[in-house]
């Protein structure tokens, strides 16, 4: 069995205070080294605050994260940014890509931030640029391209820094249809090729059942847990696209 | 170096904003540089014209009208001190010249020619005639010679304080710029004012000398009257004899301080509501660069090194617009005896250089707290 790369232990969250929301509550579950897992539930059901939680942007109301075996709810604030950077690559539904940078700087960031200067960076940017397919747009603007395009050179961004572990949220949402194949075969081949695992949050079903596990979350609460099997989920009354509803609040 | 390359490359990407802060920053130190040095000249341009050619600091009998004597002790004291500039014995006396029913009252300088212009400039001031100091020569005022009729070469009959009336060869007319002066002061010879006196040798009315800095008077004449060559004599300085002006020159300067104030005031208060602007509009910027692990003072820095490039580029435009319209106020008054040369001091012009940067720096804490303190969090949920 491969390695422990992240246990969430008992995760809660509860937004307000004094209308207070409880976002999530009781989640645990272990994710390992090269897992391909998806994230799915209706809008509002908590899995975007799962997934902040994990990834160490937003602080857990009760429970833990431990990342590589390391309690990282414990630690500053100074830390945790430091862990995300040299462990984790971010995908949002919004690509996030910063407007003032090319498509080479903006690939590079992460390995700026961790410290290494860009002649250092350079062939491990073209290398990552060359694996989503986008040589030739090293010196474009970041505005200058296409929507797939965008997504794509954040993808690259997310995997400058060679994490661990991927976290999307609904990374496609913006995307069409071919565009959002091509990311999820991408990401697949990234998952195999490199190693890396993913918890990729979706709406759409047929991405999920791609996926070798499964994470269901209902109501702030983990429902199922399922690995290599087929699901038997329906998007209930949420519509196909990715619309916040404001069901669900729990 | 990252918040740097950062910094420099928000602020390229909008270039009508930085521009715009560059140039409240110039606007600031260009009046601070101009107006700072506008007074600064002004005030060296007062003061030199009304001490700049008259003893600064005195040493004298401590009884009026007796003599001072200055023998060597005396003269190694005042000469050995290092603010001292020059140090002139002179003897005085007033005198009535008259002219069949003209009179007029004449202050009487009498001392060693290249001596006395050493604090006169009288050599350098002759209008008409030598500055020659001869035994039986004067000099006077143009303004006495023109009142009089008087030119070189014409007697001066003078009556003497005892009574006596005595006749000099005026041996050339000078002009020191101002119609009092030129009414009321003459040159002579020492060795004449000696006998007009009944002095001996090494006996003196005062012992005449400038400094270095004028306003450092008050210091040398306080320093003097610790030496024992100089105990029981009276010192005296320009500054106390001179009050008015002081506190002239001094209320002129605060007020000068307080534009210059206001103006940089005004200036910090542009550049911090542009920034705080800039900072509300890189939110999404800084959020997804602390959300990939950038550090909460790295992100924090990006704003202050915004500062202090505006502030550079700002304060040098601003120095250099300040040192044009100075230029430009020297060329339209070259020809005007009225206005006075302005001479930019270099540590005035790095001051508000320094000034620049750092109001412009300081204008930058209010954005840079906020972008230390974005959580990354806020930006990721707001989309
Ligand atoms: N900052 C917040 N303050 C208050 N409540 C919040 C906040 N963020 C999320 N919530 C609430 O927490 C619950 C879970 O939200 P979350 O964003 O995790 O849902 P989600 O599963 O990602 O939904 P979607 O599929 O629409 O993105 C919702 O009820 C939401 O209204
Ligand atoms: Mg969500």
């Amino acid at each position: 069995m491969a390695e422990q790369l992240l246990a969430a232990e008992d995760l809660g969250k509860t937004y307000g205070t004094t209308v207070q929301t409880v976002a999530l509550s009781d989640v645990s579950f272990v994710l390992h080294t090269g897992e391909f897992a998806a994230v799915i539930g209706q809008s509002g059901s908590g899995k975007s605050t799962l997934l902040n939680l994990i990834g160490l942007l937003d602080t857990p109301t009760t429970g833990r994260v431990l990342l590589n075996g390391q309690d990282a709810s414990a630690t500053s604030r100074r830390q945790r940014a430091a862990l995300r950077n040299e462990l984790i690559g971010f995908v949002f539904q919004f690509h996030y890509l910063l407007p003032e940078f090319s498509v080479l700087e903006n690939v590079l960031m992460p390995g700026r931030i961790a410290g290494a200067s860009p002649a250092v960076l350079r062939p491990r940017a073209e290398e990552v640029l060359a694996l989503l397919g986008l040589e030739g747009l090293e010196s474009k603007g970041a505005n200058d391209l296409s929507g797939g395009q965008k997504q794509r050179v954040a993808v690259a961004r997310a995997l400058m820094n060679r994490p661990a572990l991927v976290l999307a949220d609904e990374p496609t949402g913006n995307l069409d249809s071919e565009n959002t194949k091509a990311v999820y075969e991408l990401f697949r081949r990234l998952n195999s090729e490199l190693g890396t695992a993913f918890l990729i949050v979706t709406h759409a079903r047929a991405v999920a059942q791609q996926t070798d596990r499964i994470l269901e979350v209902q109501d702030g609460r983990l429902l199922q847990d399922e690995r290599n099997s087929h699901l038997e989920w329906e998007p209930a009354a949420a519509p196909a696209g990715e619309a916040v509803a404001s069901t669900g609040a729990a | 170096m990252l918040s740097l390359t950062i910094a420099a490359r928000f602020l390229r990407k909008s270039p009508a904003q930085s521009v715009l802060i560059v140039a409240g920053i110039a606007v600031g130190i260009g009046v601070q540089v101009f107006l700072g040095s506008l007074i600064t000249s002004l005030q060296a341009s007062l003061v030199d014209q009304t001490i700049g050619h008259s003893p600064q600091v005195m040493v004298q009998s401590s009884t009026d009208g007796q003599p001072v004597a200055y023998g060597p002790a005396l003269k190694q004291t005042l000469t050995s001190q290092p603010a001292v500039t020059t140090v002139v014995p002179t003897r005085t006396f007033s005198a009535i010249y008259r002219q069949g029913q003209v009179s007029a009252p004449l202050e009487l300088t009498g001392g060693q020619l290249d001596q006395l212009n050493t604090i006169y400039d009288i050599s350098g001031r002759i209008s008409a005639g030598k500055a020659q100091l001869g035994p039986g020569d004067v000099l006077v005022g143009k303004d006495f010679a023109a009142k009089n009729g008087l030119s070189p070469g014409s007697r001066l009959i003078l009556v003497l304080p005892s009574g006596k009336p005595a006749g000099l060869m005026i041996s050339g007319v000078f002009d020191f710029g101002s119609a009092a002066a030129n009414l009321a002061t003459a040159f002579v010879d020492g060795g004449y004012a000696a006998g007009v006196l009944g002095y001996t040798g090494d006996q003196y009315s005062a012992i005449d000398m400038q400094v270095h800095n004028v306003f450092d008077s008050k210091k040398v004449a306080a320093q003097l009257k610790t030496q024992p060559a100089v105990r029981g004599l009276k010192v005296s300085e320009w500054q106390s004899q001179n009050s008015d002006l002081l506190s002239a020159l001094k209320s002129q300067s605060y007020s000068s301080y307080m534009i210059q104030f206001f103006v940089l005031v005004a200036v910090a208060l542009g550049i911090a509501s542009t920034l705080a602007i800039s900072a509300v509009q890189k939110t999404r910027q800084i959020g997804i660069l602390k959300a990939m692990g950038m550090e909460d003072r790295r992100s924090g820095r990006i704003f202050l090194w915004q500062a202090a490039i505006l502030g550079l580029g700002g304060a040098a435009v601003g120095v250099g617009a300040g040192l044009a319209l100075i230029g430009l106020f020297t060329y339209l008054g070259r020809n005007s005896s009225a206005l006075f040369p302005i001479h930019p001091q270099v540590w005035f012009i790095a001051l508000s250089f320094a000034v620049g940067v750092l109001v412009a720096m300081l204008s930058s804490l209010i954005p840079s707290r906020r972008t230390t303190k974005l959580d990354p969090i806020e930006v990721i949920q707001g989309g």
